[in-house]
Order: structure tokens, then sequence, then C-alpha cells
């Protein structure tokens, strides 16, 4: 089924597979923006030290109005993504998430040597690999948390003060989870050199051949089972 | 300067409000529209406007009907839950014995309010400022009583130096006790020991205050675990991807594919 949709969206380079159609894309950065702007916006509540930075954007409380604007955004724009247009992809995603194979548990052990530029010996991965299960998992579970945590704070006066005053925390701790994670993120799709080719995967959607092959060798092989079918 | 207190004894109180006024008057602030909310009581809660009011409950606990009257503001508590909430480093703690709010610190987050087990301080949400009883702290540096203090007529508050006030206050709460067996003293050990401590006639709940007032557990695990847990997991990720790099290029894996082991296959 990934082959096919190279026809759907044209230009099939030579060696090179779809990983993410623009629908992903467009959810990924979507959340990647919006994060990010949550979190410079968040700083400046989030300790007295960052107060100064918040200059860049208007003053603090410019900082407090854009990050509920924002956070709107995060939360209704990316997941309307999971109803918009084909979202297949999107739904496929998250049912792996929840699914750990003994490929994904062997890769998640051996990995850490691949992180710190060492060699790693684990099966054939699929479309996501342990580690990206791991990330995918924080990403779901920590979105949900910042965002029912933060939605109490905004409406606070509206409910309980017992639980007003968990938010604060469930807030922060959702935000280290995410922000903890998107630094080894950032780290394998930019910066490691055998993991950083798949940024392709996220800009044009195809990642080479050769990184399908060596990285997700179970999925590349789907994917080359469906063109022949085909 | 040592540690004063406001005693307030309010078996000496009848109710006249006088300091709720003197207040609003050394603090200009101005006056609201109340209206009865129970018996002679005219403010439900605090507001960024009125920082002190006084409680009124109608008791019936010894042979005749009686008010449980006290003046409420901010107790100035020596481990205040406002403080450690406060996320722009506004409220500090005068070594007087008064928690202070500078409103130029203040963003009015609000985190003080709701984590205060009081109640006390209230966001100003035009201004965005936190606001509640200073003590009359300006008052205090300049060897003066606080406004309250200063005005009442009964003798009900006194100002002092905490230690001594603090023996005089178990005296008379000895004397008080003999005609409302329930007194209790209030403000001694209560959140680290409070700056306005009171003699009150019966429990702490007949006044509507919890008998063991405590930070929110919710607070103590976020400033205490999250944050510094928290910070320790993000700069443990920011060092892996920093060796991670380092690895990378003591391998010579940046290296062009050919030179090193570039690829993985």
């Amino acid at each position: 089924m990934a082959v096919e949709r190279l026809n759907v969206e044209g230009q099939v380079a030579e060696g090179k597979v779809l990983r993410f159609n623009r629908g992903e894309r467009f959810s990924h950065w979507l959340h990647v923006v919006s994060f990010f702007i949550l979190l410079f916006t968040g700083l400046g509540v989030f300790a007295a030290g960052f107060h100064p930075l918040m200059s860049l954007v208007g003053g603090l409380q410019a900082a407090r109005l854009i990050h509920r604007v924002v956070a709107v955004i995060f939360v209704l724009g990316t997941g309307a993504m999971f109803f918009a247009g084909d979202s297949r992809w999107h739904w496929e995603w998250l049912r792996s998430a929840f699914r750990f194979s003994d490929a994904d548990k062997k890769h998640i052990k051996a990995f850490a040597a691949e992180f710190f530029g060492g060699h790693a010996v684990y099966p054939p991965q699929e479309k996501y690999n342990g580690g990206e299960k791991i990330n995918s998992l924080l990403t779901i579970f920590g979105s949900a948390v910042i965002t029912l945590s933060g939605l109490v704070m905004w409406f606070a006066p509206n409910f309980p003060a017992g639980l007003v005053d968990w938010a604060y925390p469930l807030h922060d701790l959702a935000m280290f989870v995410m922000t903890t994670a998107v630094i080894g993120h950032v780290y394998l799709s930019l910066i490691h050199p055998d993991s950083r080719a798949s940024i392709s995967g996220m800009l044009t959607g195809y990642v080479p051949e050769d990184f399908a092959k060596a990285h997700h060798a179970a999925w590349y092989e789907h994917a080359a089972e469906n063109e022949t079918a085909k | 300067m040592t540690r004063k207190m406001v005693l307030a004894d309010t078996s000496k109180c009848t109710g006249c409000k006088a300091c709720t006024v003197a207040c609003k008057e050394w603090n200009q602030l101005p006056a609201e529209k109340t209206q009865l909310v129970k018996s002679y009581q005219s403010m439900r809660t605090f507001t960024p406007d009125t920082w002190s009011f006084v409680t009124f409950d109608e008791n019936y606990s010894i042979s005749q009907m009686h008010w449980l009257m006290r003046k409420a503001q901010c107790f100035h508590c020596a481990d205040p839950a406002c403080l450690k909430a406060c996320t722009s480093k506004a409220i500090s703690k005068t070594e007087s014995g008064y928690v202070v709010i500078d409103k130029d610190l203040c963003i009015g987050c609000g985190y003080c309010a709701e984590n205060c087990p009081f109640g006390v301080p209230k966001v100003d949400d035009q201004q965005k400022k936190a606001f509640k009883c200073t003590g009359c702290i300006d008052r205090v540096e300049n060897n003066l009583k606080p406004m309250c203090v200063q005005t009442c007529q009964t003798g009900a508050l006194e100002f002092g130096e905490r230690d001594n006030l603090m023996v005089k206050a178990k005296k008379r709460l000895a004397e008080v006790k003999g005609k409302y067996p329930k007194a209790v003293l209030y403000g001694e050990k209560e959140m680290g020991g409070m700056t306005h401590s009171y003699i009150l006639l019966d429990s702490p709940e007949a006044y509507g205050l919890p008998s063991h007032p405590v930070a929110p557990l919710a607070l103590t695990l976020w400033k205490d675990i999250i944050r510094p847990v928290g910070t320790v997991a993000m700069g443990g990720a920011a060092a892996a991807v920093v060796f991670g790099i380092l690895g990378n290029a003591l391998r010579g894996n940046y290296g062009p594919p050919e030179s090193g082991k570039g690829g993985k296959e």
C-alpha cells in the first residue's frame, strides 16, 4: 500500500521510498512549530529567570496570550489531521505505537550503542522501530496530559481547587517528558550520522532506499512486495 | 529586625469592623459594595481590594448564643505555600515575619492564590497582579503598629515581639478556657508559625479554618520532586546527545562514507 501511494503523490524518485504522506508531514510540522512556540512562551511563567526573554514576543503578558492561542492550534490542528482527508497512516501510526513486538524490544535494548556511535545488532524493524515507538508514546501521553492539565489551568475557576492544584505539577511533568524526548529526537533526526538520513522523510516524504533497508527492513520488504504485487 | 507578632484575642472582639476600615484607609483601597453574607459578615472572601474582613459565626456551644468573630487577613506563615508556588520570585519573607508580594515582579499567574491553604491572595485580572495583606510592613519597619492594631478599640489586637507575645497568649488562653473550654491558640506552630496568631473560642473548624493547615501535596510534589527530577532528566538527555556526537566523531562516523563505516549495511 505504501508504494501505491508513490504514484498518487507523483514524482517517484529512483532509489527512494515514500515513508510519510503529505498529511503526516503536515501534522508533524504543525506539532513541531506549535510545540516550540508553546515551550518558549511557557518559560515566562515557568521561572523568573526567563522574564527578560519574553520581550522577544512582546512581553510576558503577550507570551501568556500567545501560549493560549497556540495551544488551541496544537490541540485542535493536530487532532483534526486524524479526521481530515486520507488519515489512514495517522491511525496506523497510533496503532503501531501501542504494539511492541520482540523485534522492537530487541531494538530498544541494542539501540544505546548506536546512539553513542557504536554498532547495534537488532532484527529488521517495521516502519517505526522500538525507539520511535517510545518517542511516539511519550508524545501521545505527553500531549494528552499537557492538554488536559492546561485546560484546567486556563479555566481554573470552573474546576475544583483540588484538581487545579494537581494541574500545575502535571503540566510541568508533561513538559519535562516531551522536552527530554525532543532533545533525543532532534539529535537522531538532524545530527546522528546514520539516522539523520530519515529527515528527508519528513521533508519530502521519501527516504533513501538504503536507509529504509538498513533501518526499517521489515517495512521496506512490505513496500517492495506491494510494489511487485501491483 | 526581630520576629514580630499580632495576637488576636477573639474573646475581646466586639465585631466593630474598625480594623477592616482602617486597613482600607491606610492602604488606600477603595470601598466595595457589600451585603451581609451570613450573620453580620459582609464579605464572603478576600478580594484584590479587601485584604481584611471579620468572619461571624453564630455559635450555641455554651449556654447562650454567642458570636465567633475573627478578623481575617493573611496569616503571614513562616513556611508560606504562596512563596513556594510563586514562579516569579515576587513573594518574599521579611526577617520580622511578614510575607510580602513585590508588585513589580508579580505577573498575576495566580499560583499563590491556588496554593494558599486559606485562599488569601487574590489576583486582579486587569492589573495582572496578586494582592493581599502586607502586614502594614511599611509601618512595622518604621516602628509603628499595623493599622488594624492601632485602631482596635477593645485590645483584641495586640502587636509585639513574637517571643513575648506568645507567652502572654498562652497565659490568656488559660483564662479564656474558663468560659470557653474549647478555646485554642491558633498560629503558634501552624504553617511553621504564623505572625498573625489567634486565641479562638472554639475549634478552628468552628471558624471555618483547617485544624492542621498544610501546603497542598501537589505543590510539594511539584516543587520538590517533579521540578528537580525533570531538570536532571532534561540535562541528562542533553548530555547524552553531547556524548553521542563525541562518540560518533571519535569513531569517524562523520567522515565521508568510503573512509569510515558510514552506513549500517
